[in-house]
């Protein structure tokens, strides 16, 4: 260590202090070594259970974790950043990074005040009119459901009283296989 | 690094999982029938082509009240165009677009016109465009545009790069028009000169 009179200690804690902000340069070898004796088990006997990422930490592990935690957590950013939920009207209007597990909110709603049972079938819920059965609003004139898709296109219809009937704001087919076209709903990625 | 990726691919996993369909065929049908459409699902998984929409057009044909031989005809017709929609935009064409393609040759367009859509240059940036184009296309031809002029009409938007925005103001649009009694050909004509492309 160096003298320390009171004329030159601060300008040398300055530069201790700059030092102690940089990280020790630390031989590999070394740092594995101590990180194997920190997470070894303290005794053969001991049968302490040890998660297997700890056993196997290293340099280019813990690089490797930061990085996945970093990009799992951007993925998680952009599913919170999507846009709210989408009326099923709306053709392609949500774009977010294109990814086979990106599972969307798409609201369907339907005007029929009149009504006193409806319900949504379609290719994603096997055109069973006992899953997705809607509500209605508060006002009352207003059938709602929402339901996260996966990206895709989706034929279905609105069932209103054991009644079929097209979505009037989405498109339609013109598949007349069964007597009554559908209407589609894609859920886009980009 | 493997097991991490592992991990993270897991729990993707999970969430698609949690969306997805089981596709069984539905119970109400009878056993011969059931028979068929097993072995012509199977024929054409082996054949490369994707079954979800094939279960899930038996599925509508059941709650629609079909009878087992047009649910059979159904599926069989659709069969033939997911492959015909296969040939036009390669093996490696995903689930939409393929759907897409089969619902506008079953609305009466022709393989060739599907064709040339999917050949042009503005196709090739964007499969996901290109699905709504064809979305809109199938659109039109059930508002009862003739399906050669909502043919040449959506080839001349995907030509010029039209966004999904673009097709759906054009559905919007002859929507409207039609609801405020303007005939449906008028309208499209009109409204894709509107968007600044001349008329076909």
């Amino acid at each position: 260590m160096r003298d320390q009179d009171n004329e030159t200690i601060s300008g040398e804690l300055a530069d201790a202090i700059e030092l102690l902000r940089e990280q020790p340069s630390v031989r590999p070898a070394w740092r594995d070594d101590l990180l194997r004796q920190a997470y070894a088990p303290e005794s053969a006997g001991t049968a302490a259970p040890t998660r297997a990422w700890r056993v196997s930490l290293s340099v280019p592990w813990a690089l490797a974790a930061g990085i996945a935690c970093a990009l799992i957590g951007a993925g998680g950013a952009m599913l919170v950043r999507r846009p709210a939920i989408a009326p099923a009207n709306v053709i392609a209007e949500q774009h977010v990074a294109e990814s086979a597990a990106v599972m969307l909110p798409v609201r369907f709603s339907l005007s029929a005040p009149s009504a006193a049972r409806v319900s949504i079938v379609g290719d994603f819920n096997n055109w069973n009119p006992a899953t997705l059965p809607m509500r209605r609003s508060a006002d009352g004139r207003v059938w709602e459901v929402e339901v996260r898709l996966p990206l895709g296109r989706y034929n279905y219809a609105f069932m209103v009283d054991g009644r079929l009937a097209r979505d009037p704001g989405a498109p339609s087919t013109a598949d007349d296989d069964f007597g009554t076209p559908n209407s589609v709903l894609m859920v886009r990625g980009s | 690094m493997r097991k991490l990726l592992l991990m993270a691919a897991g729990l993707g996993l999970a969430a698609v999982t949690a969306g997805a369909q089981e596709r069984t065929l539905p119970d109400k049908l009878a056993p011969a029938t059931r028979a068929t459409l097993e072995r012509l699902i199977d024929s054409a998984r082996t054949a490369g082509i994707p079954s979800v929409p094939l279960y899930d057009k038996v599925s509508e044909g059941v709650l629609k009240g079909g009878d087992d031989d047009r649910i059979v005809r159904a599926v069989r017709t659709l069969a033939r165009e997911l492959s015909d929609a296969r040939t036009v935009f390669g093996p490696g064409a995903e689930l939409p677009l393929l759907s897409a393609g089969a619902s506008a040759l079953h609305a009466g367009v022709a393989v060739n016109d599907l064709r040339r859509i999917a050949s042009s240059s503005g196709a090739a940036t964007d499969p996901g465009t290109l699905t709504t184009a064809l979305v809109t296309l199938v659109d039109l031809v059930a508002k009862r545009v003739p399906v050669a002029l909502a043919t040449s009409s959506i080839q001349s938007l995907v030509d010029r790069h039209a966004s999904d925005r673009q097709f759906s103001e054009l559905r919007n649009g002859v929507e409207q028009d039609i609801l405020a009694g303007r005939a449906p050909d008028a309208s499209v004509t009109a409204r894709i000169k509107l968007q600044g492309i001349t008329p076909p």
